[in-house]
């Protein structure tokens, strides 16, 4: 029989191995959210569709042609708006819900032992799962528009993976700080809305004056939502810094986001 | 006797909780900003810390089902919190063979919008069972809560009653080594209550090892072989089962004498409106509160309103056994109607109790004006306001056997015809 050994200070070696028994929590988790979200809808499914088409619409109509902002290289405004809205739905969803796992599963958590970081890896599985919706429903705009995908297309998965590591280890780090002051929680939505405006979401980040591009790269979600863009727009260079920037956070906040997480899942229950 | 090897260490634990200190209560407004202005900036605040588990250390053998017994506070839960993991101890070591899982709250999880099938794969799940085990596991779950047809229903339109036996059916149908049990028996009709005590028995016998935290002392007795009592934080009994459940009931039970006073007895805020109180109890007709089978019981209590036009006061007498099974009540009618901050006397005789030789501890309740109702308009409780023993004729309890009940049924016409 296996044995467990329990330890102040978390010296608790299992802790990974017990991540893989525990794997299948994180799918059912997942399905719970996605199931759980539709039922009882009569069009279900269809509001997955129908708010980021009509976000997409909005968006259009007030930056691209009121405000007149400039898309990327020869793409649709609105293929680039609707482009630029997945990674960065993504992060920024990813950012939320990892911060305040703690929180938001603390009834459970305080009955139940499992893996603290299966709750959020399971309530992003769905995220993802969300966003490949989005994809399909950006493939039919582009083919709607007569505006086909390359083979760079292909990588979109990549750059879907990297928005949600991005913000998922971005998560983990505050997690910790949101148990012990509330503020957090007020604060990250707060942040996230403002966020959106120095992110190339709505506009092309060429639309940035050279001297402050690398300011405006150390945002990091600058490099993954251009990067995404990237593998949907034709004429659009790679734009090495701001992605080089933003693979430099997810270097530095894994560790420092896996190290305050479990700092904290070992006795956040006493606190909540 | 080839002993059973070791499946569970808990070494020296201790768990550490930072509690604010009391005195804080009595602080003046500018005082309490001072201090709440430098406890912002500082991080170490007037707090100071509380034991909630002092230095536990036992060890258990495989297919032992030990009870672990306490009074409220003793730290029970806490010990299974940090069994199972759910939080970390501050001090010690604890170690164990196998997979844990805990019955700690059964339900947890569960999701209303999910039918009662989804909600079995997620529960099992969130207790670490994977989908093969949960199929496995699938038809038996399905027959024990009696679910039946309505498994592919949401949860949230199930009765509360099949709400508790599909979550009950899961938690006890897990795979593992040692179960962790925190009160949950107590779900559920009596119907599916002794079904539940029978499950559990059942996977004693398997020899799985079980770790049970309960105040039934009855269901203790049923299903353990082995006590422990915890006592602030520390065991200061570990073994026999009887003498293990006499320990705790003399530890909980207070003194027995002529004369209380309430005025330093903690009461449990959330269920009385402090309208009024009970300030002091004297015992009229007995010396230390034993009395025979067939005496009255006679007591003097001393109150005080502490509102204007309170309006009725009647007063509820409980009696429980000495293990807290609840045995009888009497409501009184409104006896005072006072308008004014004062204080008032009651004289009370219990005339015929008809209860059964043993011992039992008295709740005292003052009610406003309806003494029936659970917590509606209490201003006043005590628990337990005093402890007292019926002896048989002969000036022993002990020849009621526990199984006859508390209370002797008197006036009963035998004839032959």
């Amino acid at each position: 029989m296996r044995k467990t050994v329990i330890e102040p200070n978390g010296k608790n070696f299992q802790y990974w191995k017990d991540i893989w028994n525990y794997r299948e929590l994180a799918f059912n988790l997942a399905k719970r959210d996605i199931t759980v979200r539709y039922k009882q809808t009569k069009i279900g499914l269809g509001w997955a569709i129908i708010s980021p088409i009509v976000n997409m619409v909005i968006m259009t109509f007030i930056f691209g042609n009121l405000a007149g902002l400039k898309p990327d290289g020869d793409a649709p405004y609105f293929i680039m708006v609707y482009a630029g809205s997945i990674p960065w739905g993504l992060f920024s969803s990813s950012v939320t819900t990892t911060s305040s796992t703690f929180i938001s599963n603390a009834g459970i958590m305080k009955k139940v032992y499992f893996p603290r970081i299966l709750a959020p890896v399971g309530a992003l599985f769905a995220k993802i799962f969300d966003s490949l919706i989005s994809m399909s429903i950006l493939l039919v705009l582009m083919v709607f528009a007569g505006y086909f995908p390359t083979w760079k297309f292909i990588l979109f998965p990549v750059f879907i993976l990297l928005s949600v590591i991005l913000g998922m280890s971005a998560g983990l780090f505050l997690s910790a700080f949101n148990v012990k002051w509330r503020d957090i929680q007020q604060a990250i939505p707060f942040l996230i809305s403002i966020a959106q405006y120095l992110t190339p979401v709505m506009y092309s980040i060429e639309t940035i004056p050279d001297k402050y591009r690398l300011l405006y790269s150390l945002n990091p979600a600058t490099g993954a939502v251009h990067a995404f863009k990237w593998c949907i727009i034709k004429e659009i260079p790679f734009d090495f810094t701001s992605f080089f920037i933003m693979l430099a956070w997810i270097v530095v906040l894994i560790p420092l986001g896996i190290i305050s997480f479990r700092k904290t899942e070992r006795t956040f229950v006493d606190i909540v | 006797m080839n002993e059973k090897p070791v499946v569970l260490k808990i070494e020296n634990v201790k768990k550490r909780y930072m509690i604010k200190r009391i005195e804080d209560k009595n602080l003046n407004k500018s005082e309490k900003f001072k201090k709440g202005l430098k406890n912002f900036f500082s991080s170490k605040s007037s707090k100071e810390p509380f034991y909630a588990l002092n230095g536990v250390s036992f060890e258990v053998r495989q297919g032992e089902k030990v009870g672990i017994i306490g009074k409220n506070g003793a730290g029970k839960s806490t010990l299974l919190k940090n069994i199972s993991r759910i939080t970390e101890p501050t001090d010690g070591r604890i170690e164990f063979l196998g997979k844990i899982s805990s019955m700690l709250e059964v339900g947890t999880g569960f999701n209303g919008e999910l039918t009662g099938r989804e909600n079995v794969y997620l529960n099992g799940a969130i207790l670490g069972m994977t989908k093969a085990e949960v199929d496995k596991k699938f038809d038996d779950i399905l027959e024990f809560s009696e679910v039946g047809k309505f498994i592919d229903t949401p949860v949230k339109r199930y009765s509360s009653g099949m709400f508790v036996r599909l979550a009950f059916a899961v938690a006890a149908n897990l795979e593992s080594d040692i179960l962790l049990v925190d009160e949950v028996l107590a779900v559920g009709d009596t119907r599916f209550q002794k079904k539940c005590i029978n499950k559990m028995l059942e996977i004693a016998s398997s020899g799985r090892t079980i770790l049970f935290v309960s105040h039934q002392m009855n269901t203790i007795r049923q299903l353990c072989d082995r006590v422990i009592v915890l006592k602030e934080g520390k065991v200061i009994f570990d073994g026999d089962v009887e003498e293990g459940i006499k320990i705790y009931n003399d530890d909980s039970n207070i003194e027995k004498k002529n004369h209380y006073d309430y005025s330093n007895t903690p009461r449990i805020q959330t269920f009385i409106n402090n309208h009024s109180e009970i300030k002091t109890l004297d015992i009229l007709n007995s010396d230390n509160c034993i009395y025979g089978i067939n005496d009255p019981i006679e007591f003097n209590i001393h109150c005080k309103t502490k509102k204007e036009n309170i309006g009725d006061i009647s007063l509820r007498i409980s009696i429980w056994r000495e293990d807290e099974t609840p045995v009888s009540s009497f409501f009184s009618k409104p006896f005072t109607n006072i308008n004014t901050i004062t204080d008032f006397n009651v004289k009370v005789k219990i005339k015929e109790h008809n209860l059964a030789p043993g011992l039992y501890r008295v709740i005292l309740t003052l009610c406003g004006n309806s003494s029936n109702k659970f917590c509606v308009d209490d201003m006043d409780n005590i628990y337990p306001a005093f402890v007292f023993e019926i002896l048989n004729k002969d000036g022993t309890s002990h020849q009621w056997a526990r199984v006859w009940g508390n209370s002797e049924i008197k006036d009963v016409d035998v004839s032959i015809i």
